[in-house]
């Protein structure tokens, strides 16, 4: 086998093992489908409330609406929207030590085991969520083979660009014992920013650009948008340029933090 | 032969945030921060040669995890040259942590809540060792350490001793040439620690494995070791053979009598009296002059005594003996 064939290899190993893991916490993953579901659904009745007589706003119809709050559930776990501070809590217990101490890169240790995460969670909980809905509801769904490559595209680049400035916020901690509070800022300011809370086509134009000049939108709302279909082609084109070039950029920008950290790092513990 | 390991002038400082007492003084800290530096390690010099097995002892906070950190790559260290077979460790961690093992006995290296036997196999990929080899090893390891019986079982609901065994085998599979154990018997019982004992000679011995052994056990080092090196406050005390170290400080032993009745004078020839406290009466001795049996002798040739117990000396006592050697040696060193 080849050197790069061995880390490929490495790299599903990870990744099959987390995806494992994160199966085996069935009480977690019931509960955290039947929050999800619950609130879905009370979104969807809102929104449907919000729209009143409305039959379209800004290209989103009452269904793409009502869709739209099942996609948001649905990525909640696949996206870890709500925090996510696994490597952060390495640092503190100091078991970041056996991390290190394996001769791996850090950063794709890490991709490889949130994408097992990742993954469980989109087979349990989002994929369990949009059947759902696709039983309560009349959801929009993706027509054709294009708008489906389309989305499973936009799908993982939203996982990358989420993973990457995941992983970036995390290590705050090799700075700071106050990490915590710094992620949780952050992670509440990408509820609004990503599209997570609403449409950001809902928003004015002025805050809509402010979101684009932030990685956030690339993480929801650009799924969101290709899903429903309200992009045309060239639209689709450019929503999965930009996320690929926000996922580059914050895979750059967290080697050379990384770097920088493990000058830095206090390891804590005997 | 080039030594593996080679460290001149090491040191590594720790900034810690000094926290103001009270209320107001909490509200200070909150615009200025003051720090004070903890020399952790503080200028240490030593090699270690291929395939030697030497203990690093010292006391709790003396400095021993950090310089083992820095060794093995995981810290960067304030200033200083580490040269671990032919690399800067923190420089090339990726091929330095290849070619080492390292087992800190307070925490593992094994993923939590797999099955012992699946984090071994994943440690095949990551060490990428060739199939022939990791069955070979694994079967070698599952025979000396005994880890059939719970190898099905997951890492968090081992007993202590069998995480240990555990994390010593996955430390092993790799072949490293070196190996770090950081207090691989800490809590465990009699019967444990002589087996994990038995496991570090036979792979130094066997496969010619360089081990550096940290723990305040001073008899895992009697039972181990040929070299000692003693740390405290981040300096080096002692460096050399562990004869030498007896010779020198470790004969010191105390002796606990508690006698029939309070008697008005316990001084013996030979033994100090350390404290005393109605009818139990300490007395420190040195081994090398009185042997504890002489000792009895003298005493209950004088008084009746109800019972006994021996010390043996500490990593402290004698921590504390070499600080009163160098008084004694060379009152105006340092």
């Amino acid at each position: 086998m080849s050197r790069f064939a061995r880390r490929i290899r490495l790299f599903v190993e990870l990744s099959r093992v987390s995806f494992r893991r994160q199966l085996a916490y069935r009480t977690a993953n019931l509960a955290g489908l039947a929050t999800n579901t619950f609130f879905g659904l009370l979104r969807a009745a809102v929104m449907v409330a919000l729209y009143g007589a409305r039959q379209e706003v800004v290209g989103m119809s009452v269904r793409d609406a009502i869709t739209y709050t099942g996609i948001t559930q649905a990525v909640i776990a696949y996206l870890s929207v709500f925090g996510w501070t696994e490597l952060m809590d390495t640092v503190y217990t100091g078991d970041i030590s056996s991390d290190l101490l394996k001769p791996m890169d850090y950063f794709t240790f890490w991709m490889a085991r949130d994408l097992g995460r990742a993954l469980a969670s989109m087979l349990m909980r989002g994929l369990t969520v949009m059947l759902i809905y696709a039983l309560v509801f009349d959801i929009t769904v993706p027509v054709g083979a294009w708008q489906w490559a389309a989305l499973l595209a936009s799908l993982l680049m939203g996982w990358l660009v989420s993973f990457s400035w995941r992983f970036l916020v995390n290590l705050a901690a090799f700075w700071t014992p106050n990490a915590l509070g710094i992620s949780r800022l952050i992670f509440a300011t990408s509820w609004l920013m990503s599209g997570f809370m609403m449409p950001l086509r809902f928003f004015p134009d002025w805050f809509v650009g402010i979101c684009y000049l932030t990685p956030f939108p690339a993480m929801i709302n650009t799924v969101v948008e290709v899903y429903v279909g309200v992009l045309d082609a060239q639209g689709v084109i450019t929503a999965l340029a930009a996320q690929a070039m926000w996922a580059a950029g914050l895979i750059w920008v967290s080697q050379v933090v990384l770097r920088a950290g493990i000058r830095k790092l206090v390891i804590q513990g005997g | 032969m080039a030594p593996i390991i080679k460290v001149e002038n090491l040191h590594k400082h720790f900034k810690v945030a000094r926290h103001r007492r009270g209320f107001l003084g909490a509200f200070r800290g909150l615009v200025s921060r003051e720090y004070e530096t903890v020399r952790a390690v503080d200028g240490i010099s030593f090699e270690i040669g291929r395939g030697e097995l030497v203990g690093y002892i010292g006391p709790n906070g003396a400095g021993k995890s950090t310089t083992i950190k820095i060794l093995a790559g995981l810290l960067v260290p304030t200033g200083g040259t580490v040269i671990v077979n032919g690399r800067v460790p923190w420089r090339e961690r990726k091929s330095h942590v290849a070619t080492i093992g390292a087992v800190f006995g307070q925490r593992t290296t094994l993923w939590w809540d797999l099955p012992v036997i699946e984090s071994l196999e994943l440690l095949q990929y990551v060490y990428d060792v060739p199939p022939e080899r990791f069955r070979r090893n694994l079967a070698e390891f599952r025979e000396m350490l005994e880890l059939d019986q719970f190898l099905e079982t997951p890492v968090r609901s081992l007993s202590l001793g069998q995480r240990m065994r555990a994390d010593l085998c996955a430390a092993m599979l790799h072949d490293p040439m070196l190996l770090f154990l950081d207090e691989p018997t800490i809590g465990l019982d009699v019967v444990a620690k002589e087996r994990i004992r038995q496991f570090i000679r036979r792979i130094n011995r066997e496969r010619g494995t360089t081990i550096i052994l940290t723990t305040h056990d001073l008899s895992d080092v009697e039972k181990l070791c040929e070299r000692v090196m003693i740390i405290d406050h981040g300096r080096l005390l002692f460096d050399g053979e562990l004869s030498e170290l007896r010779n020198r400080f470790g004969g010191e032993r105390e002796m606990v009598v508690y006698f029939d009745q309070e008697y008005d004078e316990v001084a013996v020839d030979g033994a100090e009296v350390v404290s005393r406290n109605g009818k139990r009466v300490t007395y420190r001795f040195d081994g090398h002059e009185i042997t504890a049996s002489e000792l009895i002798g003298r005493i209950s040739a004088r008084h009746r005594i109800r019972d006994l117990s021996v010390r043996e000396a500490d990593i402290e006592d004698l921590v504390r003996k070499i600080y009163e050697g160098r008084l004694l040696e060379a009152p105006d060193a340092g």
